[in-house]
């Protein structure tokens, strides 16, 4: 193999090994050992909030979402098949979670439809549900998504200003971080002692060239 | 000669980073987004039960419990409870049976005295209506009973639409797994009859004065022939004072079929069936031997006309293919009568 090309590819193995390095150990900080992502956001209009499953199933670990409002008022989460939790809201205002931003902890609220959601408690399509003052938290497991998840007042009060949090955590992503971290800076010290010294042997077979060259002269 | 290499040399590792940082930005989002488990939601799958079997049992639990509540109770509480836990045909069917509780025989009342219901069916899949098939036995012993619940739409609970007690020595046969959910069938594809032409049929052979059905779809059974032969002696007992009718019509929205594991269905289904009595000229009938129209009516004795309401509730099983559908459960409720 030529020299250059040595080189060459050198140079992209260790730059590969630098981006594992630190790809690596900002995952390992930000995941912590418990391998948590964490995702929120507040919504100040009044109405429904509602994290569907296009954000809800989109991780194969089971989700806890938890809704908190500063006041203290009361809070009820529920959560349904997606089809049955749609024609539920459709015909009121509702604040949809649709989309998280990783590494930011951010969701995207998008406001859809208009009118009060009357009471949505007594209907049969909710299979997990749970009310509190001030804060609940539900955890959705994967098994029959797609789901739903609305987060409504829980009374007769329409529901605003309620932060509404997403978390879910994989201990297996906190090690695999710190295995790409560790396999980056081996694969970079490699390269660069490689590169380090070819450079060397270069520099000492040009000054060689260059002496050969004058004693011929 | 060393500056031109050197200068080659930087130029490479200047493209390679280039490209690097080109590609890892490119795909830096779906990375991003993978790193933490992200990836794109399942689809919701038509062939599965949209309810979990948990789900089922409390909505069977608080419905028979309200239906019992409702039944051994009086007074606004009483007519809530009733609300709560039927619908519909259900609700006018048990309204009938709680006004007409003192002058019915006790086997009669109510249907919900059991304390575990046995869930046989749940619908399949995300459309609706939806359905819940239950059956119960009364601690006491009797006949087993067959449940219908219903729910129209999302925002609707389920409720008892229909409650009949098995025709012995009737059996119905499996349903898919409740994980799966049962088909509700709509058209009569694959079957010898199709539901709604089934109760149509039924209906009108019991019409009084009796009108044959030619090749009925239906093997003949002890109820019907008891309310033919029911008629004809209302008829005869009444012939002298007033003209007798009897006319069956199947209720609207009231058939349910329920798809079974080998093919066949359990058609739901109820009947509306009115008697009519045209009081012949300078008649007065006394009708005070009829404790049920007095009830229902309010009238002791008529002279131009009365009539009787009364639904029937009947459950046939119709098999996948060859052979005619079976009675499997039936049972009738007085419901309004009035008179003039």
């Amino acid at each position: 193999m030529p020299a250059s090309t040595r080189r060459v590819l050198g140079a992209l193995v260790a730059t590969v090994g630098v981006v594992l390095v630190v790809l690596g150990s900002w995952m390992v900080v930000k995941l912590g050992p418990s391998g948590q992502a964490q995702f929120s956001t507040t919504s100040k209009a009044p109405g429904a909030v509602v994290v569907a499953s296009d954000v809800l199933n989109t991780v194969d670990v089971p989700v806890r979402v938890t809704a908190t409002r500063p006041e203290g008022g009361a809070v009820r989460l529920a959560v349904a098949p997606t089809p049955d939790a749609t024609a539920i809201v459709a015909t009121s205002a509702v604040s949809a979670v649709n989309a998280v931003h990783y590494p930011a902890g951010t969701m995207d609220l998008r406001a859809t439809g208009s009118g009060e959601l009357g009471d949505i408690s007594t209907a049969d399509v909710w299979r997990l549900a749970a009310k509190g003052a001030g804060s609940a938290e539900l955890v959705i497991d994967q098994s029959r998504a797609p789901e739903t998840v609305v987060v409504t007042s829980g009374d007769a009060n329409p529901l605003t200003d309620v932060t509404v949090t997403l978390s879910w955590a994989n201990r297996a992503w906190f090690f695999q971080a710190l295995a790409a971290a560790t396999i980056g800076a081996v694969i970079a010290a490699f390269a660069m002692t490689d590169l380090w010294q070819s450079r060397v042997i270069a520099l000492q077979s040009d000054t060689a060239e260059t002496t050969t060259m004058e004693v011929t002269t | 000669m060393i500056r031109t290499q050197l200068t080659s040399r930087v130029r490479a590792l200047a493209v390679t980073v280039v490209c690097v940082a080109m590609v890892a930005s490119v795909s830096g989002c779906g990375a991003r987004d993978s790193l933490v488990g992200i990836r794109e939601a399942p689809k919701a799958k038509a062939n599965t039960a949209p309810l979990t079997v948990e789900q089922a049992k409390k909505i069977l639990t608080r419905s028979f419990t309200a239906a019992y509540l409702g039944e051994t109770t009086t007074g606004p509480a009483a007519k809530t409870a009733l609300r709560a836990a039927y619908t519909r045909e259900g609700l006018r069917g048990v309204s009938g049976r709680v006004k007409l509780a003192s002058v019915q025989s006790p086997v009669a009342h109510s249907l919900l005295l059991a304390p575990h219901p046995k869930l046989l069916a749940v619908s399949r899949g995300f459309g609706y209506p939806r359905f819940i098939v239950a059956q119960t036995v009364a601690s006491e012993g009797g006949l087993p009973v067959l449940h219908l619940l219903t729910s129209p739409d999302a925002a609707t609970p389920y409720r008892i639409a229909t409650s009949s007690e098995m025709v012995p020595p009737a059996h119905v046969n499996p349903f898919a797994p409740l994980g799966q959910g049962s088909p509700l069938v709509t058209s009569g594809a694959g079957l010898v009859v199709t539901p709604a032409k089934l109760m149509s049929l039924y209906a009108a052979q019991m019409a009084f004065p009796a009108k044959p059905v030619r090749k009925p779809p239906f093997v003949a059974d002890s109820f019907s022939s008891q309310v033919r032969t029911g008629a004809a002696g209302v008829s005869k007992a009444v012939a002298v004072q007033a003209k007798f009718a009897q006319v069956h019509k199947v209720s609207p929205r009231s058939v349910y079929a329920v798809g079974q594991a080998d093919g066949g269905v359990l058609v739901f289904g109820v009947i509306e069936r009115t008697d009519s009595f045209k009081v012949k000229k300078g008649q007065n009938v006394k009708t005070s031997a009829n404790k049920a129209f007095v009830l229902l009516s309010g009238k002791k004795a008529v002279t131009k006309s009365a009539s009787i309401t009364t639904l029937e509730f009947v459950v046939f099983a119709v098999p996948a293919s060859g052979g005619r559908a079976t009675l499997v459960a039936a049972r009738e409720q007085i419901v309004a009568g009035s008179g003039s």
